[in-house]
């Protein structure tokens, strides 16, 4: 790892002016993605802003209906929340299959969502709930968020602050994963709120996480997996690599999808 | 020798490791946890090109750079007069196959310098090193050495690199060719086979995979200017064996160096052969002055750790009217890597070809090529588990093409009792085993009378169920020499030896054989192992040879400790050395009631300093045995296929296992554990796939290659079965290599059971969710309207 | 390069490290706490487990400079004297263990498990629990086996 200069900012505004005066500076939330990379020596910055002390970017809220939750929230503190449990069952089984104990014992929400890796799970729950992802300059919605392979709409030096849940009456997340990295090959995030379906595909997409417009409206017609038999996602859109081709993982989606609908409010792990 | 049973009181018994306790508090000694004062590090700059023609190593750049001290080429290297590694590749005991290069001559095996001068030929390949005051400057110090390489037309693939035309990686050969032996009564083959009622065929392609012991390979090297002498850290499979190889390549006296490799965190045969790394770090001591030191990261370990099998092998079985195996015929072919490191796995398998089947005819031409890619080398069974594959998957597919039943066509044909010694047709002499009593065992083990309700019972969860089965011989050979030191102390027995263990707890059963030998309780015997400087000789451990090496060499050695302690005791008692009795322990003066033992004998020497015992009450023996053993057994699985994901699950596992007498059952039964998930991972999940269009390894991390996993075994039904060889004092044969022996075979036997309602064949490991499914779209997919 | 002040194994330590190292490494090398392994780059093996306030991290994620004002315990820390800690006797005992190089890590991670998780622990809650944990030698069917032992010794079954 090449030298670097750590910091823990108190508050935002601090946070904030350290980045402005650094050379090549980068936001440290949980730091499973971003130290191994540094480690590899396939990323440098000179400056790590470690975000976990900043308050405003911890803990559970519940907002009429909404869950908001800290952007610096550990994926473990997600799985277990009882909160999250009562309201979005699906999403802490979710917080709870990411990487290992270990990890979800540092990895953020905040941290995943902004490196939207193309097989990372949070990213399908944000766009399958439809949240809204709140920072210290503005509001954004899912599908506005994750604009590619590891982009999001965030600019330089802004701070995902929360992520703001709409809370559905059911969603189910189903997900097969990669023999050797453990991520997921396809992961696919399922809601119904207000007879609206949401699907989103983690995984899979080649440029990134995305929803599936035909399983929607197919499941507001009919919320069963029998609805989705006759579906299919064009493989054009997929990505291919050892894990599997694009029509594997087209089918992969089905799959997944009729299984997600099968075991409402669980998130069900393959292989 | 032979061995009285009825004074085992610590021999065959589950006893707890006398290693776990500093290795479950953190206080293990592995290479990394060594650091010397001064110590430097070094980094090696590494080849991106498969093969590359090396114009000029430019160290300008770096040495500019804060805390860099040197920049060394193979140019430094060779103007140094540093020698080649001296890896002997071809196995030389009386008993292994003995391969020849294609007109019968010297193999030819490709120098190993520490650093090329010529060409890089794989990716990977360390070109240059930078050494610096620390890791990361050494790092950083590498990434800015300046390589003029020319890039080279390459080849990676096991056949095509023997192929007309194929770029060629040496000069001086005509071809990738180094071996081309064959075997067996070819004429009498072929007339077996024009007479066969049936003629069963298959090529198998066992792919590269890793070793990937947990501990990254790492080196700390010293030098003592006043004294001429190098000290090496690092783990091994043998430190005797890095000494002398270490002290050839820097052209000293073996005495000169002295390795030191205690814990070692795994080893499967990938540190058998030494690393180029271990004489730079000991080169660079003496020429800067300095300790230094290096560790790889995981992904330069699986660039650069020695990898494994890679063989392509085409299997023919002619067979009578009534299934009856006449004849075989196998052509094996090796792909050792851009040089040669180790002909053991095509060796071993070469003499194996015929498993565990009474075939009275066969015929072999066995083949190695170089290739542009990390040179292979003993893994976890070398050369077992490739033709058990080839020799039970064709068995498998006879039973499908002659309508049998694959038992049925097994028990036919299996070598029996009565029929050992058994000298099979390539002309190895199986030693002892009940192949057809494991199975009777296995069946039963594994409940095969439910399996039918099992298989039902997937069917209606959607699942489809597959039964692997596959019987398997292995043979346990290994340098045939080993030394021992007893040393009897007032507190205690020292055993001194030069086997080197990974994990196999040498330092519990030797032990439990020792206490026994002796009559001494298991408690006070230490074995010492791993510091060369101590450990004057012996043959390291591979080939599941050292509980077999070790316990006959211990053995004699304890039969001479005997009769010296006779004689002290004669002395000290003023009689006559016949008159000194030995029983358990106790040593008794005839016709007195003056009894003594080991240790009061090592106190009484003590104290009266009798010359003619220099040193005290010691021994050292050397023996040399060449005689194999064949371990052999048989193995069941259970796996569910996920018609709609290709996902596998592996919901039973049994094995027999007959590694002849059974030291230690708990240790035992581990190494067939950890030996499965080797074997398994390999069919299932792990490969070292190198892209032909690039020549670039694909699975560089973790992140990759599939490892087996908490959660993608079960556990594990494992029986043990004894029948004593009757070529070694204890009637060892060897427990490391029976678990992944059969394993890549049963597995991918239960692969193809669980879709053979689809009619699908020749599945490839490792056989990923993605190929299953693949091949589930191209078959006929009605059978499958039941499961889903 | 920082001042960190943090208790390790129960001992308070002050050391000035460099922003870049990380807390593995500065185990290892700055207090010769040699116990934590490192055997992977990617944050997979979980050779490098030890306890930061209680719960299991991989220290070669973390910087030693994140560690400041935490109580670290790692391997060593873990028996009592010459008593040792259930997990590790029960290692022992069921021969969870080969090499050793990835034991220290396991043993963190198991204690943690135990520790921490809120229902009964069963064979497969421990495969899936102790996922980021790789052993190569064993199989891992001795290590569910000895970590199933320790968690009956320490978490006696409560009958409501």
């Amino acid at each position: 790892m090449y030298p670097t200069k750590y910091h823990t900012p108190k508050t935002l505004s601090e946070a904030q002016k350290i980045f402005a005066a650094a050379a090549s500076p980068a936001y440290l939330s949980g730091g499973h993605t971003l130290l191994p990379a540094m480690k590899l020596r396939l990323a440098a910055h000179s400056d790590l802003i470690d975000l976990s002390a900043i308050p405003e970017m911890h803990g559970f809220t519940q907002k009429a209906d909404r869950l908001s939750i800290g952007a610096m929230t550990r994926h473990h503190d997600v799985a277990n929340s009882a909160l999250v449990a009562k309201l979005i069952p699906a999403l802490a089984g979710c917080a709870g299959s990411i990487g290992d104990r270990h990890v979800r014992h540092r990895g953020t929400i905040g941290g995943s969502v902004a490196n939207n890796d193309p097989a990372a799970d949070y990213p399908a729950a944000l766009l399958g709930l439809g949240a809204i992802i709140v920072t210290d300059k503005r509001q954004l919605v899912a599908d506005e968020f994750f604009t590619g392979l590891y982009q999001t709409a965030l600019q330089p030096g802004e701070i995902l602050l929360q992520v703001e849940f709409p809370i559905p009456q059911i969603a189910a997340y189903a997900k097969f994963r990669s023999l050797a990295s453990r991520y997921s090959v396809v992961g696919v995030f399922i809601s119904q709120n207000n007879k609206k379906v949401r699907v989103a595909v983690t995984g899979a997409g080649a440029g990134g996480v995305f929803r599936v417009q035909s399983f929607e409206a197919a499941l507001e017609k009919d919320f069963s997996p029998s609805a989705l038999v006759t579906c299919s996602v064009d493989p054009a859109y997929l990505m291919a690599d050892a894990s599997g081709s694009s029509e594997y993982r087209a089918n992969l989606i089905n799959v997944m999808a009729r299984r997600a609908v099968e075991n409402p409010g669980k998130t069900s792990c393959y292989n | 020798m032979k061995i009285s049973e009825r004074a085992f009181r610590a021999v065959g018994k589950p006893l707890a490791r006398n290693e776990d306790l500093r290795l479950i508090t953190g206080k293990g000694r592995f290479t990394d946890d060594f650091n010397l004062p001064g110590q430097l590090w070094a980094a090696m700059v590494r080849s991106p090109y498969p093969h590359a023609r090396i114009r000029n190593v430019d160290g300008r750049v770096a040495l500019q750079l804060p805390k860099v001290l040197a920049v060394y080429s193979g140019a430094d290297c060779e103007a140094d007069g540093l020698k080649e590694i001296n890896h002997n590749p071809v196995p030389s005991t009386k008993y292994d196959l003995k391969l020849t290069g294609k007109d019968g001559g010297a193999v030819f095996i490709g120098k190993h310098t520490l650093l090329p001068t010529d060409r890089a030929r794989y990716v990977g390949e360390a070109v240059a090193m930078v050494v610096a005051e620390t890791r990361e400057a050494a790092l950083t110090g590498a990434e800015n050495v300046m390589v003029g390489y020319e890039e080279l037309p390459f080849v990676v693939g096991t056949v095509e690199a023997t192929q007309p035309g194929a770029p060629i990686l040496w000069d001086s050969q005509t071809d990738n060719i180094l071996v081309d032996s064959s075997f067996g009564d070819a004429a009498a083959t072929a007339t077996a086979f024009a007479k066969a009622a049936h003629i069963v065929s298959d090529v198998f392609h066992i792919g590269r995979v890793t070793g990937v012991p947990l501990e990254p390979r790492a080196a700390l090297g010293d030098y003592n200017s006043e004294t001429g002498r190098y000290t090496l850290y690092a783990g091994s499979g043998g430190a005797v064996r890095q000494k002398h190889e270490l002290a050839h390549v820097l052209g000293v006296e073996p005495k000169d160096v002295r390795v030191l490799s205690f814990d070692v965190g795994g080893n499967f045969g990938t540190r058998n052969r030494a690393y180029v790394e271990f004489g730079l770090v000991m080169w660079a001591a003496r020429k800067l002055g300095r300790p230094v030191k290096f560790r790889a990261d995981r992904s330069e370990c699986f660039l650069t750790d020695y990898q494994g099998r890679d063989l392509v092998t085409e299997v023919s079985l002619a067979i009578d009217e009534s299934g009856k195996f006449l004849a075989m015929r196998a052509s094996n072919l090796s792909n050792v890597g851009a040089r040669c490191v180790s002909l053991s796995p095509l060796s071993k398998g070469s003499g194996l070809i015929t498993g565990s089947y009474n075939i009275p005819l066969a015929t072999l031409r066995s083949r190695a090529v170089f290739s542009n890619t990390m040179p292979t080398q003993a893994y976890r069974s070398s050369g077992r588990p490739e033709v058990t594959f080839a020799i039970e998957r064709l068995i498998d597919k006879a039973a499908t093409q002659l309508n049998m039943d694959r038992f049925e066509i097994r028990r036919r044909n299996l070598v029996a009792p009565s029929q050992m010694p058994y000298r099979n047709a390539v002309g190895s002499t199986y030693d002892s085993g009940e192949y057809e009593i494991n199975m009777d065992k296995l069946l039963r083990l594994a409940d095969w009378q439910g399996a039918a309700a099992r298989r039902e019972d997937a069917k209606r969860r959607g699942k489809l169920l597959g039964i692997g089965f596959a019987n398997y011989v292995e043979s346990s050979i290994g340098t045939p020499k080993e030394r021992a030191d007893l040393i009897v102390s007032p507190e205690g027995i020292e055993v001194v030896i030069g086997t080197q263990p990974a994990g196999q707890g040498h330092e519990t059963s030797f032990a439990q054989v020792t206490a026994d030998l002796l009559g001494v309780p298991f408690e006070r015997v230490k074995i010492i192992l791993g510091d060369t400087d101590v450990v004057s000789a012996g043959g390291g451990t591979h080939s599941g040879r050292s509980m077999r090496h070790a316990s006959a060499v211990i053995a004699l050695a304890s039969d001479d400790l005997v009769s010296k302690a006779k004689l002290l005791a004669a002395q000290i008692f003023h009689v006559a050395e016949g008159d000194v009795e030995f029983d358990d322990g106790v040593f008794k003066i005839t016709g007195t009631n003056i009894t003594t033992d080991w240790f009061d004998l090592a106190k009484r020497l003590k104290e009266l300093q009798l010359e003619d015992f220099p040193g005290g009450l010691w021994v050292r023996r050397d023996n040399e045995m060449h005689t194999p053993v064949f371990p052999n057994g048989a193995c069941m699985c259970e796996i569910e296929i996920d018609p709609e994901t290709g996902g596998i699950e592996i919901t039973r596992y049994a094995t027999v296992d007959d590694v002849g007498r059974c030291i230690n059952p708990l240790i035992v039964h581990g190494q067939t554990h950890g030996g499965i998930a080797q074997g398994v991972g390999q069919a299932l999940w792990e490969t070292c796939y190198i892209d032909p269009e690039s020549g670039q390894p694909q699975n560089g991390s973790f992140m990759d290659y599939g490892m087996p996993r908490f959660n993608n075994l079960p556990f594990f039904k494992t029986e043990i079965s004894e029948v004593l060889s009757p070529t070694n004092p204890f009637g060892v044969k060897a427990g490391g290599e029976g678990g992944t022996t059969p394993a890549p075979a049963v597995i991918m036997s239960a692969v193809e059971n669980a879709l053979a309602p689809l009619g699908i064949t020749g599945v490839e490991m490792p056989a990923t969710p993605a190929k299953i499914w693949a091949a589930i779209q191209k078959a006929d997919r009605s059978a499958l309207a039941e499961y889903i | 390069m920082t001042n960190i002040v943090l208790t390790v194994n129960g001992t308070q330590v002050l050391r000035e490290v460099e922003d870049n190292i990380f807390l593995a490494y500065f185990l290892r090398e700055q207090l010769g706490l040699t116990g934590t392994h490192v055997g992977c780059d990617t944050s997979q093996c979980g050779c490098c487990v030890v306890h930061v306030n209680g719960t299991s991290v991989k220290s070669c994620t973390m910087l030693a400079v994140q560690a400041n004002s935490a109580d670290v315990t790692t391997i060593e820390g873990l028996a009592k004297g010459d008593v040792l800690h259930p997990v590790q006797r029960a290692f022992k005992e069921h021969h969870g263990l080969q090499c050793g190089f990835c034991t220290p890590g396991m043993i963190m991670a198991a204690v943690d498990l135990i520790n921490t998780y809120p229902k009964p622990l069963t064979a497969e809650i421990v495969r899936d629990e102790m996922e980021g944990n790789l052993c190569r030698c064993t199989g891992y069917h001795n290590i569910v086996k000895a970590i199933l032992a320790a968690a009956d010794e320490m978490r006696p079954v409560v009958t409501a």
